[in-house]
């Protein structure tokens, strides 16, 4: 989307929001931060207390795509957007199946990355590894994905002013520079701030989007009179797709490393309670809010296609900015919120991406036993590479392979019969866990690089993963661990034995 | 002290569900559209309703049926595993 309206306002607002996030982070939230111990320095040395790690969680799990994607999407589904709240309270259904087991046993174990778990439970290099890389690949393309976003609104806000290239890796070394200083507690209070002008944005979007464009009412009105199918009761397929959706994300967002990092790093049960059922109530204040915008925005640009409607942020914020002064700063805001979304997921994901590198690719595979203060030192660095990689990548996308980039959810939501069924099912066994793994990706991975999102309204992921449980079950009771392997088991569950 | 685990709580699963399958605008017949509610079509309306729904009954869920461990911060000693307060 463009905001040509901005121009070198867009600039200073960039360069002093980044500033001013790098400069309240470096100050606030690096004391006490060791940067030679993994867990103080990937976890916050698990003692995020409730009002951070809520806003990390928030700020986190909504991106720039929520602000800037959503309306759009609204825009062309009509009111079976909707969805988009509910899923995004299903992210919390998703915790409740394993979070609160997690917690207590990553607390007893002192777990720093999600593969830990694996290692703990199933005992196999190889099923850490597979588990790992994909969760590093699952990763490295959401980081990819975040970086092209924010090329793109860098562009938009300066009405090109600013080249994509340059400002991207502005921000990045702005991120690596309170990353690399105060790990997850400094991105935690980044994400606060993030967090506070996201909501700020939004809620005065839909605020100036009724003063300018009229209700909801009166746009529901219009759409009846001219696109009744996107007010009408979906068809069944629709519904199928609403119910993939709940899966897909509920499930998948759930066990996003960096979420389950987020179950890690609370400093009290309690703490991770209060911020969970803060959660479930912020789709109300966020996808929700978007949605309305959207509605509002078929009665005020009409018959827009498909490329069209992904610039109606931009479209409705220029019209409000060119009506009134108030208007004009209040859409810079907006904009701001834009920008602090997208910073303060990609950081989050920049840190659990270095931690996967330091903890269990340098630390398990390539240097067992290393000193972690080592560990810490070649994840950032190897973190640091790989994002630089990513944003050439971002800058000049491959012709061809681009589906490649496109696996996200599909591929990470394949570790979560690990947990959902390793967590409560003596039984589950390394083979059948890695196997399921394997095949639930294979289905997914292939079903997207054919070009085949959706079966009926299922995503490939969600299918995968439903091959994935039953391959996993069926070689589970095939194929069970030795017998020693099963006393381990038996030990770790017996804690929360019946 | 006992500990509670949602997974354990069997009821907690069927309602979750139901409040789900009732969110989701399956069962209206395809094509309505009245009457329309504060903007929302009826099958949006009782849809956002649900998820309202769905909000609450997770804070009553989260609020109530998970304990693992006592307000200390200690796992409590002598695990009993058991959803239901006693």
């Amino acid at each position: 989307m463009s905001l040509p309206f901005i121009g070198w306002h867009g600039v200073l607002v960039i360069a002093l929001y980044a500033l001013f996030i790098m400069g309240a982070t470096l100050y606030m939230a690096t004391k006490g931060v060791s940067r030679k111990n993994m867990s103080s320095f990937y976890l916050a040395g698990k003692g995020l207390g409730p009002l951070l790690l809520f806003f990390t969680m928030f700020s986190t799990q909504y991106s720039g795509n929520t602000v800037v994607g959503y309306p759009a999407s609204a825009y062309r589904m009509g009111f079976p957007w909707l969805m988009s709240v509910p899923y995004m309270i299903m992210v919390i259904v998703g915790y409740l199946l394993f979070a609160p087991r997690l917690y207590s046993v990553s607390k007893r174990y002192g777990f720093v990355t999600p593969s830990d778990w694996f290692d703990k439970r199933f005992g196999s290099k190889t099923v850490s590894l597979v588990a790992t890389l994909l969760m590093t690949y699952g990763l490295l393309n959401y980081l990819l994905e975040q970086l092209v976003a924010m090329g793109q609104a860098i562009e938009g806000l300066t009405g090109g002013v600013i080249p994509y290239i340059a400002g991207v890796i502005f921000l990045c070394i702005i991120m690596f520079i309170y990353e690399g200083m105060g790990g997850l507690k400094a991105v935690a209070f980044a994400d606060f701030l993030n967090g506070v002008v996201i909501l700020v944005g939004v809620a005065g979007f839909v605020i100036l989007s009724f003063a300018n464009f009229g209700s909801l009412g009166e746009a529901t009105k219009n759409l009846i009179a001219t696109a009744p199918a996107k007010v009408q009761v979906p068809p069944i397929t629709t519904s199928f797709n609403w119910f993939s959706y709940y899966i897909l994300v509920g499930i998948g967002a759930a066990v996003y490393p960096h979420a389950i990092q987020r179950i890690y790093a609370a400093n009290s049960e309690e703490t991770l309670k209060k911020s969970l059922i803060r959660m479930s109530w912020m789709p109300f204040a966020t996808t929700f809010v978007v949605f309305i915008v959207g509605i509002i925005g078929t009665q005020a640009f009409p018959n827009l296609d498909r490329m069209a409607s992904e610039q109606l942020v931009g479209m409705m914020a220029n019209t409000i900015a060119m009506k009134s002064t108030f208007g004009y700063w209040m859409m810079i805001v907006v904009y701001s919120g834009v920008l602090a979304a997208i910073i303060s997921t990609t950081d989050s994901v920049i840190l659990s991406l270095s931690s996967l590198l330091s903890n269990d690719i340098y630390g398990k595979v390539i240097s067992p036993g290393a000193e972690e203060a080592k560990k810490v030192t070649w994840g950032k660095t190897a973190g640091i590479i790989l994002v630089l990689l990513l944003v050439l990548i971002a800058w000049k996308p491959p012709g061809t392979l681009v589906e490649i980039f496109t696996l996200k959810f599909e591929v990470l939501i394949q570790v979560a019969p690990a947990f959902l069924l390793g967590l409560y099912w003596k039984g589950m066994s390394k083979t059948g866990v890695l196997l399921g793994m394997l095949s639930g990706a294979v289905l997914a991975g292939g079903m997207t690089f054919s070009g085949v999102k959706t079966w009926h309204g299922w995503h490939g992921g969600v299918l995968g993963l439903v091959l994935n449980i039953v391959v996993a079950v069926v070689f589970s009771l095939a194929f069970p661990d030795k017998k020693y392997e099963q006393d381990k088991t038996e030990e770790l569950f017996s804690q929360y034995a019946d | 002290m006992d500990i509670r685990e949602p997974i354990k709580v069997k009821w907690i699963w069927p309602v979750l569900i139901a409040i789900i399958l009732l969110g989701v605008p399956w069962y209206f017949p395809q094509g309505a559209v009245e009457p329309i509610i504060l903007g929302f079509p009826l099958w949006a309306f009782v849809s956002l309703v649900m998820s309202v729904v769905l909000s609450l009954f997770l804070y009553y869920v989260v609020t109530n049926h998970w304990r693992m461990e006592n307000p200390s911060g200690q796992a409590p000693e002598g695990r009993k595993a058991g959803g239901e307060s006693k």
